[in-house]
């Protein structure tokens, strides 16, 4: 059988209502829409929820001096944005491991967890961001658009290329990641 | 059949829907590519594994509330547009002066309104510009005038004129009803998106009260002179707009403060009608109040059409004038170290071509509009 749900988000989906054909505003509409993509893809790169809502707000504000809410473009160039401006903040980033590790002991997050586990793998993450900063922006913006939950055609869109070569163009990028992770955890 | 790419394949990991009937024909009997989709799995589960992050749920509408408050402060932080500036010089500063001609150029299709219920068979057109002519004016005239007089009930129908910038041309000329002209070639230096900006169409009545302004002449320590009675209780109903500007040179940038190399606007003429006072006896009356210098004043007493003519100010010392005409219609032609510009009216349109330019590229790009 096909194996479909391990790419799945864990960031949960605000439910379908928040986005509501009777809110006026164009740009209120496109961010009710859209935000939940865009932060999910800023936290699935940074790992750090306070970070991703910052980096979230940062895309948006700039978008509303760039472009209109009615574009075509708007959902690709949001979706671009974040992705790009979140890598950006991983590669200049050096306090991250210890946000990240506080961010995975506050019990309002995961209150029933293993606390030695949490910062395992919050260590592990940590890594993983490192490894990944090594992989050219345009290969580590594919892989975080598509386990951020973006479909192929979004994923297409949002970096400019065609939609049959995004199977094969994430393959690849899923090697280089784990190439880049064992070189840097030789075992 | 050839094997299924492993693009494919780790397509259909994602999108199993994806995989066409063809493709799905040779899977179910290719046990290769079974054996390499399930290598492909694993380093997508791996792949999963490795960039998962703890859950939390995305708060959208505090996010929201949170971005419109910036975009708010960043919008009152950024300097005005020129267009904002030009605008926000315009009104309050000139108020003095635009009063006669404009109480004349004050307020837009209550007309329409009028018309509508009958009553406009007793309304005596006052100004309906047909020709141009330059006043000048210095910035110092204005310097002592800041007592800004209320001389009755101001209205709007339905509410007062605004401005929306636009980024397409279709849009903008749909919006004001105006269409959008551009020139046969732009000169050199002018290029770029072309920024639109429509003012909308807007009538508004004043109804001269001599109580009221008595009362806030009282108020703000200034003598005025009596209003005449034929004056007093009359009603002006000024129509004004659409307008449609195009201007070449601005950025999507907010920040800086920018002067566009090229601006073409065009208006519909506006119109000031009154229920009473004839233009004369506004003009008589307005000209003579506390604030309009008198040097001002004497030059629109020498118009010789006031009710028909547009005073055009123009900064002393800083520009000259000449008249021009432009396909065959009289215009004013302005000169100034900064750049030229050009106005004209035709058809019941007021046209101005301007930018940092020279005289004769601002004639080449005004005889060229189509």
């Amino acid at each position: 059988m096909l194996q479909i749900e391990a790419w799945r988000p864990t960031v949960t989906r605000t439910p379908a209502r928040a986005v509501n054909p009777l809110v006026p505003d164009p740009f209120e509409r496109l961010f009710l829409e859209e935000y939940p993509k865009v932060v999910a893809i800023a936290y699935r790169v940074l790992g750090d929820r306070s970070a991703a809502e910052d980096v979230a707000q940062e895309v948006f504000i700039k978008f509303h001096r760039s472009l209109s809410p009615d574009s075509e473009r708007a959902a690709g160039w949001l979706h671009s944005a974040a992705v790009h401006s979140a890598l950006n903040v991983i590669r200049g980033e050096r306090r991250r491991a210890q946000r990240e590790i506080a961010h995975a002991l506050d019990p309002a997050q995961t209150p029933a967890a293993n606390p030695e586990r949490l910062v395992e793998e919050a260590a592990v993450r940590q890594e993983v961001r490192q490894a990944l900063r090594k992989l050219p922006q345009r290969t580590a913006a594919l892989l975080m658009l598509r386990y951020s939950g973006l479909s192929y055609a979004e994923v297409a869109t949002a970096l400019g290329m065609k939609v049959g070569n995004v199977g094969t163009l994430l393959r690849r990028a899923e090697e280089a990641l784990r190439k880049e992770v064992n070189r840097a955890t030789p075992e | 059949m050839r094997h299924l790419s492993d693009g494919t394949l780790r397509r259909i990991y994602d999108e199993p829907l994806a995989l066409t009937s063809v493709d799905q024909a040779h899977y179910d009997s290719c046990a290769e590519c079974k054996a390499r989709f399930e290598s492909i799995g694993n380093t997508a589960r791996a792949t999963a594994g490795l960039l998962s992050v703890p859950g939390f749920t995305p708060e959208p509408a505090a996010a929201l509330r949170s971005v419109q408050v910036r975009i708010r402060r960043e919008e009152a932080a950024r300097p005005p547009r020129w267009y904002e500036r030009w605008l926000g010089r315009t009104s309050p500063r000139w108020r003095p002066i635009a009063t006669p001609a404009i109480a004349v150029l004050l307020a837009a299709a209550l007309l329409t309104g009028v018309t509508a219920t009958g009553a406009a068979q007793t309304l005596l057109r006052v100004f309906e510009p047909k020709t141009i002519t330059p006043v000048q004016v210095s910035s110092s005239d204005f310097a002592s005038t800041s007592a800004l007089l209320d001389y009755g009930e101001v209205k709007w129908l339905p509410d007062a004129p605004t401005l929306h910038q636009l980024s397409d041309a279709t849009a903008a000329a749909a919006e004001s009803g105006l269409p959008v002209l551009m020139p046969a070639s732009l000169p050199k230096g002018v290029s770029g998106p072309v920024s639109f900006g429509v003012v909308s169409h807007a009538t508004g009545s004043l109804t001269f009260d001599a109580e009221r302004l008595r009362a806030s002449a009282a108020q703000k320590g200034v003598h005025v002179n009596p209003m005449p009675a034929s004056i007093n209780g009359s009603k002006l109903i000024v129509n004004a707009g659409p307008a449609l500007v195009e201007a070449w040179g601005l950025s999507a940038s907010t920040s800086e403060t920018q002067m566009p190399t090229l601006v073409i606007g065009q208006t519909r003429v506006p119109t000031v009608d009154s229920t009473g006072a004839t233009a004369a006896e506004l003009e008589d009356y307005l000209l003579s109040q506390p604030g309009v210098p008198p040097d001002i004043a004497a030059q629109i007493k020498a118009i010789k059409d006031p009710s028909s003519t547009l005073p055009i100010p123009i900064p002393k010392g800083l520009a000259t004038t000449e008249p021009v005409q432009v396909n065959g219609v009289p215009g004013l032609l302005i000169k100034s170290v900064l750049g030229a510009g050009v106005v004209w009216q035709s058809n019941g349109v007021i046209y101005a071509v301007g930018g940092q330019l020279t005289p004769d590229q601002v004639l080449a790009i005004a005889t060229s509009l189509h």
